[in-house]
C-alpha cells in the first residue's frame, strides 16, 4: 500500500525509510516559526537559556519568529514583549517579521510553506500552510521542543481524506465550504488526523480559498490540514520556497483511517451560531437578527477575493448608520494588491473602516463589544467572550454575508447583492 | 521509571461533548495568571462550594473530544492547584492533550468512562495494566496506552523535565 503525503513529509524528516501511522519518530522541522504572546515565546527564550544554558540556536534559518499581536501595542508592556523579541531575533540571528501581516499568512507569502516541508508552531492555525503541501502542525508548548532539540519526538499521524466535488454557487465562498465539512463530519470528524483535502472543488479553488479552509482545520478535530501541491500551488511557490527540496504527493493506493466524498454543489451560504464553531446552519434560518458589529479579516479570511466580494456587495451601497465594518486584510502585501485593484476605496467609500494587517481583532483586543451586542464575523472563532464581553455574540460568516449585513444592520443573504 | 496510578473521587463530571475548557472558568477570567485566583474560580458558576469540596487527587470526568475549541492553560492551572490529579474521558481534543500532556498533567483516553461514573465515586487509573477501576461501582474498563512519547513527559512532569531526560539527543545550543 501506498503513503500518504504526510507519511512521506515526517520520513523525510526522520530520515526513515518509511514511516506509517502510528510510529513514533524522532523528526526535524525544518522550521520553527512562533509568533510573541505573553506567556509563550518570552518563556520559551527565558527557559531555553536558564534550563537548559542555550544562549544561541545553531540553525538560526530554521526559525521565524512574527510580531502580529498586539500591533499597535497599546500598553508599555506590550511593546517591551515586541522588543524582547526583537533582541532575542538579532542575537540569535532569527529573522523577526514586523508589521508584515498576520504570520500564518505572511509565512506562506515568505516562502516557509516550502512544498514538502516539516513546520511547527504552537498555534494550529498555521495549518493553512498545506494548502502548499507543507506538513505544518500547531505542537502548543510542545514548540519549547523544536527550540531546544534538534529533533522532536512526534506520531505519524493518520489522515482523513476528503474529496470536495461541484461547483459553488455565486456568494458561497470557502469559508462555507469549511463550515459545511464541520457539518457533515461533526466537530470530531477528524480527531488527531491530517484532514486531506481534495476533488474538483479544491482542484477549481483560489489559494486563497484553499488556506481559508486548511486555516480551520482544528475545528474538525483535525491536527492539521493538506492538500497535494498542484500546479497553482508550485507556480506560487517557485520564487518564494525558502527550501530546495522536492514536493511530496499522496500516493494514489495511500491508506486512509477514513475518506469522504461532500458535493457542495447545493451548498447555501453558512451561519455558525455562538458560542461553538460547531454550530454550523443555513445563513437563511437566522436572517433578519440584528447585528450591529462586522468584522472581516483573520488568518482565515481577509484575503484579497475576500475583500473584493465584500466591495462587490456593498458596491453602490453604504454600510448603515450605526453599524461598525472592521475590515482588516491578512496582510501587508494582501492590503497593497487591494489598494492597486481599489478594492480598498471602494469599501471606505461604502463606510467601512479599514486597519493595517494586525490579529487584534480576532481576540478581542480591538474593536471589542460590549455587552448584548451582536457581530458578524470571518474571525477563527464564536466563544462567548472571543471578540469582547461575554455577553456580546458572534456569528461567523462569510466575507459577502459580512457585507451584507453592514448594509442592512442584520444577517442577510449575500447572494441578491451579488446579482449583476 | 514508572507513573504513579492516579486515586481519587470523581470531582465533577463534564457531560457535554466537545466541551470548551475556557468554561471551567469563564472566557471574562482567561487572562489571569495567579492560580490561586483560579483555583477558586473553577467551575464556581456550576458550584459554588466546588474548591472547597475538592481533595487533592480528585479527578475529572469528560465526554468525547474534551479540550474543543482554543483551549488555554488557566482552567486546568486553577484545577491543579486544588489537587485535581487528572483527567479522564471518552476522547480529546488533540490540541488540548498536547498542551496538558506538556504541563505533565495525566490525561487518560478511556471510552465508556462517562456512564461508568458518578460524582464523588472512587476511581482509580492503574497504568501498568492499562485499566480504569470504578471502586464504588465495582465496574472496570481498559484505557487508551500512552504513546512513548506522552508517556516519558508524564513520568518527567511535563516537557521541562522531559527534554532534560532526552540527553542523548543533540542539542541545538
Amino acid at each position: 500500500m501506498g503513503y500518504t503525503i504526510a507519511e512521506k513529509i515526517l520520513a523525510r524528516v526522520s530520515e526513515n525509510g518509511a514511516v506509517r501511522a502510528g510510529d513514533e519518530v524522532l523528526a526535524k522541522p525544518d522550521f520553527v516559526i512562533a509568533y510573541d504572546f505573553p506567556g509563550y515565546t518570552d518563556v520559551i527564550f527565558k527557559q531555553m537559556e536558564e534550563d537548559f544554558g542555550i544562549d544561541k540556536v545553531a540553525e538560526p534559518d530554521r526559525y521565524a519568529l512574527f510580531i502580529d499581536h498586539m500591533v499597535p501595542a497599546a500598553t508599555t508592556q506590550e511593546e517591551e514583549l515586541h522588543q524582547l523579541t526583537r533582541d532575542w531575533g538579532a542575537k540569535n540571528k532569527v529573522p523577526v517579521y514586523e508589521r508584515k501581516g498576520i504570520g500564518h499568512q505572511v509565512a506562506a507569502e515568505l516562502g516557509y510553506a516550502t512544498p514538502g516541508a516539516f513546520v511547527v508552531h504552537f498555534d494550529g492555525h498555521i495549518s493553512q500552510l498545506g494548502t502548499f503541501g507543507t506538513l505544518a502542525i500547531g505542537v502548543r508548548r510542545h514548540l519549547l521542543e523544536a527550540f531546544v532539540k534538534e529533533r522532536i519526538k512526534f506520531k505519524v499521524p493518520e489522515t482523513t481524506r476528503i474529496d470536495l466535488t461541484g461547483t459553488l454557487q455565486p456568494g458561497v465562498t470557502a469559508r462555507d465550504v469549511f463550515h459545511h465539512i464541520v457539518r457533515v463530519l461533526g466537530p470530531r470528524g477528524c480527531r488527531g488526523h491530517v484532514m486531506e483535502l481534495g476533488g474538483d472543488t479544491i482542484d477549481n479553488m483560489s489559494l486563497e480559498g484553499r488556506q481559508s479552509i486548511n486555516c480551520l482545520a482544528m475545528f474538525t478535530g483535525a491536527i492539521t490540514a493538506l492538500m497535494n501541491p498542484d500546479e497553482k500551488a508550485l507556480t506560487y511557490m517557485k520564487e518564494r520556497a525558502r527550501l530546495d527540496i522536492d514536493p511530496l504527493f499522496s500516493d494514489p493506493d495511500a491508506t486512509y483511517a477514513a475518506r469522504h466524498e461532500i458535493d457542495v454543489s447545493a451548498l447555501e451560504p453558512i451561519i455558525v451560531v455562538p458560542p461553538s464553531p460547531a454550530d454550523t446552519r443555513n445563513l437563511s434560518e437566522f436572517a433578519g437578527t440584528e447585528v450591529q458589529v462586522g468584522y472581516l479579516g483573520s488568518c482565515a479570511s481577509g484575503r484579497v477575493e475576500d475583500l473584493e466580494i465584500a466591495a462587490d456587495v456593498l458596491e453602490g451601497h453604504k454600510v448603515k448608520d450605526g453599524f461598525q465594518l472592521n475590515v482588516i486584510p491578512t496582510s501587508k502585501e494582501i492590503m497593497e494588491v487591494a489598494a492597486e485593484r481599489g478594492i480598498i476605496s471602494r469599501l471606505i467609500n461604502a463606510g467601512a473602516f479599514i486597519s493595517s494587517s494586525s490579529c487584534d481583532y480576532c481576540f478581542g483586543r480591538m474593536g471589542v463589544m460590549r455587552a448584548g451586542q451582536k457581530a458578524v464575523s470571518t474571525g477563527t472563532l464564536n466563544v462567548r467572550g472571543r471578540m469582547g464581553s461575554p455577553d456580546s455574540e458572534i456569528y461567523i460568516v462569510n466575507a459577502a454575508a459580512v457585507a451584507a449585513a453592514a448594509i442592512e444592520g442584520r444577517i442577510a443573504d449575500p447572494r441578491p447583492y451579488l446579482k449583476g | 521509571m514508572a507513573l504513579d496510578n492516579l486515586k481519587g473521587r470523581v470531582a465533577w463530571v463534564f457531560e457535554d461533548e466537545d466541551f470548551d475548557v475556557d468554561q471551567i472558568v469563564g472566557v471574562k477570567n482567561i487572562k489571569i495568571k495567579d492560580p490561586v485566583e483560579l483555583g477558586k474560580l473553577a467551575m464556581s458558576a456550576e458550584d459554588p462550594e466546588f474548591a472547597a469540596k475538592v481533595r487533592p487527587g480528585d479527578l475529572l470526568i469528560g465526554n468525547h473530544n474534551f479540550g474543543y475549541g482554543h483551549p488555554h492553560y488557566p482552567p486546568m492551572i486553577g484545577m491543579r492547584q486544588l489537587g485535581i490529579g487528572g483527567v479522564i474521558a471518552e476522547s480529546f481534543s488533540p490540541g488540548y492533550w498536547r498542551g496538558e500532556i506538556a504541563m505533565g498533567f495525566p490525561q487518560v483516553a478511556c471510552p465508556g468512562v462517562l456512564a461508568a461514573v458518578n460524582r464523588w465515586d472512587e476511581i482509580e487509573i492503574d497504568w501498568a495494566s492499562s485499566t480504569f477501576h470504578n471502586h464504588t461501582t465495582g465496574v472496570s474498563l481498559p484505557i487508551e496506552p500512552l504513546s512513548d512519547g506522552d508517556r516519558l513527559m508524564l513520568e518527567a512532569g511535563g516537557l521541562v523535565g522531559y527534554l532534560h531526560a532526552r540527553d542523548k539527543e543533540e542539542t541545538v545550543g
